[in-house]
């Protein structure tokens, strides 16, 4: 759409083709590489839980106190838990119940987020300020705190916590889509579908929104990992999930009690937690350097 | 924010595995202080006249009661009383009061303090007021003899003597500065120790009061301070530190570990307590007796006593505890056996269970939550889904009390511990029909339950073995009825210092030291 700057036709790279070029980018960046295998592994392991998990049963409600707090062995290669159940189990299914968790709670707010930011962006005027007043008061929370307290007046549960983080979340995605918003409806052909009366639903959702995604997919990746942690924090107070779900926040909770006899109960869950949030962060750092332009022209 | 995120999330890593490595400071290096760490809040209701709660422990180093019972040689100590008699119908009771007692007021107490304080008490009606219920009047003979009349011949002496509602306090106190005034953080009792400061709900100081009657010339501490600590690794940690002198509800994994360490002291105690599951007996599907028959032959008993309690308890025999007077051994006791279960569910039109319900425990019990966890998964097989809430007391007793019966859980769990030492505590307050939901958590309504158990009651002052044969009836009436489950008779284990001395458990006031008689000695 611009004018082609000389000085790139001289680079080596600008003759890779699109995705080629990409996984160029990729595989220089070693932290996101590192992280998109991890969040891959992750997802397999979320996906296929029944059959990578030795006892799929004692991630819910099966119990065996004959063989609680057991250290780690062959059989229970993460130990067991106060209830003789297999960590390793639980863990794996864990990872089901996070991910689930952020892609709904990401959804949730994008669902809010996006066509809130896209109006207020495009119509500008008192809708705009309307809008973006209202996000104002939510980011004045902290997204925890707020979090917290929209769980404690739902009650506490799992699907409550996925409410709350999406209810604390959205006005970063307004916000941002917002910006984008606003410099687009300047560009030209924007400007041109007004100019032969494309109807205003299918210019903001049509020609705007496909133009303002790569920085929604940036931000929502990044955002997972944080959302898993919040989901993790609201369980370890008591807020979201409830025992006995595997929800790995819930158990380091649990095993506050025993974490002076039994090491390894908070510790792999806690492991979990620690790799699948600072996987995602570098996915999605990475992907912002991916997508950025100022960035790709290195 | 976004940047923040690492760092905040190792923050929790961090707290994830080292909580309980900061607890907070006791001061207890000089060696008159004594520190008592419990995982609830120290004082929940600061009224003598409405304490009904975790306060027993406060309130009974501040105030005093006319006799203390000692359950273990059956007899009742003197206290602000220095003798007593009843007359042989037990409808008179006289006693003589202490003299030469102040109030930390100042004031000294006479009959007619002792007079007033119950009849505020039972005026309020609160917490235990109930305790009062068989007495119809009460006169001052003298400044320093005090004489009940009773309307039936029930136990005075142990009703003078109980933990709760039975506190002498200061009468003039409230006159001058109103009835809220006790409710605001205040006290006027004669007991050893007064009150210094109180922070919120998380700490309350006393200190020693001078002019306490008993004199201060023994090994006594000048100050006790009562700390929350509602995370059990931390109170381990307290008191294996040296900043705690005395600590309650250990999981039971800490107490093993604790065992080998020389400078601790492990107590083990058989105790009035006992842990219930009230089932909702007038909500569907538990309003039908063969449903709740069936989930009472569902629970794992032997798996609850040996692996979640480590031995420390023994499966319950009705609603009132092994050790405590009225305890039926003859009463029958459910036992796991999921093919009655299963049958008795069919025979209540429920062949395949196939309902869903609710049970609530007090969160951060860990105890509770284990046993809840264990049902679930016992109930799975009935194909009966069992949602399991912790919550705080506060929200479950009001989710308990909610005026839309549907609202309200299935299952109730709590423990129960007698306010004086009687049966009637655990039959009345549980299960004896209620206008007002207050502890009957069962909403069990049964006329001929109710006629026994007031009937006992009446006669337990002059009868005692009578009073225990129709307590015994109403027992296997509710038992058979399975208005609830009884998991177990609880023991109690604490640990303490090892130079901690002078303490005596004592199962009339269950988890109170009364720190007058405690000194740090060397071992």
């Amino acid at each position: 759409m611009s004018a082609v700057d000389p000085g790139r036709e001289k680079g080596r790279r600008f003759a890779l083709p699109g995705l080629a070029y990409n996984l160029y980018l990729l595989r220089k960046n070693v932290l996101t590489l590192v992280g998109l295998i991890v969040v891959l592994v992750l997802v397999l392991v979320a996906v296929l839980a029944p059959v990578v998990a030795p006892y799929p049963k004692d991630a819910f409600a099966d119990v065996h106190t004959e063989h609680r707090l057991q250290a780690p062995s062959r059989s229970h290669p993460f130990g067991t838990d106060e209830m003789g159940r297999d960590m390793l189990s639980r863990v794996v299914f864990g990872a089901r119940i996070s991910l689930t968790v952020g892609i709904i709670a990401i959804g949730l707010a994008l669902l809010i987020g996006v066509p809130l930011g896209l109006f207020a962006g495009y119509f500008g005027g008192f809708i705009d300020e309307l809008i973006m007043r209202i996000t104002d008061v939510f980011l004045s929370f902290p997204p925890l705190l707020l979090a917290t307290a929209i769980t404690a007046m739902l009650g506490p549960s799992l699907t409550n916590a996925m409410i709350a983080i999406a209810l604390s979340w959205w006005p970063w995605y307004t916000r941002l889509i917002r910006g984008q918003a606003v410099s687009l409806r300047e560009r030209g052909f924007v400007e041109a579908a007004r100019a032969i009366g494309v109807p205003r639903p299918r210019i903001i959702f049509r020609h705007i929104l496909p133009n303002a995604v790569a920085p929604i997919i940036v931000q929502a990746s990044m955002d997972f990992g944080s959302i898993i942690l919040e989901s993790a924090s609201l369980s370890f107070l008591g807020l979201g999930a409830q025992p006995p779900q595997p929800e790995w926040g819930l158990i380091v909770s649990i095993g506050r009690n025993f974490f002076m006899t039994s090491w390894w109960y908070v510790t792999f869950p806690g492991l979990a937690i620690f790799l699948a949030v600072l996987a995602f962060n570098f996915v999605g750092d990475g992907l912002r350097e991916i997508l950025d332009p100022k960035t790709r022209e290195g | 924010m976004k940047r923040g995120l690492v760092k905040g999330f190792i923050a929790v890593l961090i707290l994830a595995l080292a909580v309980g490595v900061t607890g907070c400071g006791g001061g207890s290096k000089t060696p008159p202080v004594a520190v008592y760490i419990s995982a609830n809040q120290a004082v929940v209701f600061w009224d003598p006249s409405d304490s009904f709660s975790n306060e027993i422990i406060v309130m009974n180093n501040m105030y005093e009661t006319l006799l203390r019972y000692d359950p273990a040689a059956n007899k009742l100590l003197p206290v602000l009383a220095t003798g007593y008699k009843a007359s042989s119908d037990g409808l008179t009771w006289t006693f003589d009061i202490r003299k030469g007692v102040k109030f930390h007021t100042g004031n000294e107490l006479t009959a007619d303090a002792v007079k007033t304080s119950i009849e505020r008490t039972t005026k309020r009606g609160m917490g235990a007021a109930f305790i009062w219920a068989p007495v119809k009047e009460i006169k001052v003979l003298d400044p320093y003899k005090i004489e009940f009349h009773l309307t039936y011949p029930a136990p005075l002496d142990l009703i003078v003597a109980s933990g709760y509602g039975a506190h002498i306090f200061d009468p003039k106190a409230v006159q001058q500065n109103g009835e809220d005034w006790f409710s605001q953080g205040h006290e006027a009792g004669t007991g050893p120790y007064q009150l210094e400061s109180f922070k919120g709900k998380e700490e309350v100081v006393l200190k020693k009061f001078d002019q306490y009657w008993g004199g201060w010339k023994g090994k006594h501490f000048d100050k006790v301070v009562f700390q929350e600590v509602a995370e059990a690794a931390t109170r381990a940690q307290m008191v294996q530190a040296g900043q705690a002198d005395f600590v309650d509800n250990l999981p039971l994994e800490q107490i093993e570990r604790l065992k080998s360490d020389p400078k601790i002291a492990i107590t083990q105690t058989p105790s009035y307590q006992n842990l219930l599951g009230l089932l909702n007996t007038k909500k569907p599907p538990l309003d039908n007796k063969l449903v709740r028959q069936a989930l009472s032959y569902a629970v794992p008993y032997d798996q609850i006593i040996k692996d979640i309690m480590k031995g420390y308890a023994t499966q319950s025999k009705g609603p009132v505890p092994a050790g405590l007077w009225g305890h039926d051994e003859s009463l029958p006791q459910y036992k796991l056996d999921l093919d009655k279960a299963r049958d008795l569910l069919k025979q209540a039109g429920y062949p395949n269970g196939g309902f869903k319900l609710l049970l609530t425990y007090a969160s951060g019990d860990e105890i509770e939550r284990q046993i809840a966890e264990l049902v679930k998964a016992s109930f799975s097989k009935l194909n009966v889904n069992l949602e399991i809430r912790g919550m705080p007391w506060e929200p479950q007793w009001d989710l308990g009390k909610a005026t839309k019966s549907k609202d309200r859980q299935d299952i109730f769990v709590m423990y129960w511990w007698p306010d004086y030492t009687t049966p009637y505590s655990f039959l009345y307050n549980m299960f004896h029909s209620e206008d007002t939901v207050n502890f009957n958590l069962a909403y069990y309504g049964n006329s001929e339950y109710d006629r026994l158990i007031d009937e006992g009651q009446k006669i337990s002052g002059s009868d005692r073995q009578k009073a225990i044969g129709l307590f015994g009836q109403a027992q296997k009436l509710l038992v058979d009825d399975a208005a609830s489950l009884y998991f177990f008779d609880q023991m109690y284990v604490r640990a303490m210092r090892a130079d901690f001395q002078g303490y005596q458990d004592n199962p009339s006031y269950p988890h109170v030291v009364f720190f007058y008689e405690t000194h740090r000695g060397s071992k």
